[in-house]
């Protein structure tokens, strides 16, 4: 692997994982009697920032080197599950990620100018836990892709 | 210093302030609910001590992640097969999981204290045996059973300060 692809798979598992931080973060202020919308809604601008981050790092990464170089190896292994299932359903799934992350932060925003619609904010922060728990189920399968080498 | 080093840092790091601020919290709560009121400066002593626990969590997080990536680009993907490994993940994912049940009052606030304690407990004590002789569900059973042992504690020590006419935990 070249240091391009490594740095490229560096800035896809820590952004990812630092976006679904965000979603936790997002959920917990959301869960709150009396959120700060305006925190709120820039972190979860900025989730969705790292989200596209990591969706394109990740693309290219599959495109040019996993595809070819990883995805045979894994087939021929011990657990080629890993890529028949676990694979397959993380790059199906992980492309809903970022217009998750997009509505919860169209959703932020419009709370920061209408605090007072508590429907939104319940709607919101169950979006939100649909967002973590398919972030964590994309991170979950990525560990075991990445340990079935 | 090399990038291992600073991730070992990280995670060290992330796991002190995570284990002495979930300590630190319990401690505090104990002695500030002892008359049932939680004061302002001691709602902001609390908070602060979240705080420094998140940040801990945070650390410890992303140097794990880290610690991954480090082995998945110099190929030593042995640890990925360790039932210790997935035993703290599952650990980790249990203190996220156990943070949001807290702070949307699903949980009871007795049992979310318990396994928040237990869990960065349980998380120090797996990263410093590393690689142990038991299976993923044999830790995951005594993790419980912990949690069920410090659970029972908490309810005593509370009792016990606030007097056994007024406890209310």
């Amino acid at each position: 692997m070249t240091t391009a692809l490594a740095a490229l798979l560096i800035t896809h598992v820590i952004a990812g994982i630092i976006a679904i931080g965000i979603h936790n973060v997002v959920l917990m202020h959301l869960l709150k009697k009396t959120p700060n919308y305006v925190f709120i809604s820039r972190i979860a601008w900025s989730a969705v920032a790292l989200l596209l981050l990591s969706w394109a790092t990740s693309a290219y990464y599959y495109v040019t080197y996993y595809g070819t170089a990883v995805k045979p190896r894994i087939l021929a292994g011990d657990m080629p599950f890993a890529h028949a299932f676990f694979m397959e359903t993380k790059e199906h799934i992980f492309l809903l990620l970022p217009f998750v992350a997009l509505s919860i932060a169209l959703c932020a925003s419009y709370l920061r100018a209408h605090p007072e619609d508590d429907g939104l904010r319940k709607s919101a922060a169950l979006l939100t836990l649909v967002a973590l728990l398919i972030g964590v189920a994309t991170a979950i399968s990525g560990m075991l892709v990445s340990g079935s080498i | 210093m090399t990038i291992m080093k600073l991730l070992i840092l990280m995670h060290v790091i992330g796991t002190v302030l995570g284990v002495g601020a979930a300590t630190f919290a319990e401690i505090f709560y104990t002695r500030f609910n002892s008359d049932n009121i939680i004061t302002d400066d001691e709602r902001k002593t609390l908070s602060v001590t979240y705080t420094v626990m998140r940040t801990g969590l945070f650390l410890l997080v992303i140097s794990g992640f880290g610690f991954l990536l480090y082995f998945r680009l110099t190929e030593h993907v042995g640890i990925f097969s360790s039932p210790s490994f997935w035993a703290k993940m599952t650990v980790v994912a249990v203190l996220v999981g156990n943070a949001l049940l807290l702070q949307a009052r699903i949980i009871p606030f007795l049992i979310g204290t318990a396994i928040s304690l237990t869990s960065w407990y349980a998380a120090l004590t797996l990263g410093v045996l590393g690689k142990i002789s038991m299976s993923y569900f044999e830790i995951l059973t005594y993790y419980a059973i912990a949690v069920v042992f410090v659970a029972l504690a908490l309810r005593w020590i509370r009792a016990r300060l606030h007097g056994p006419a007024q406890a209310k935990i």
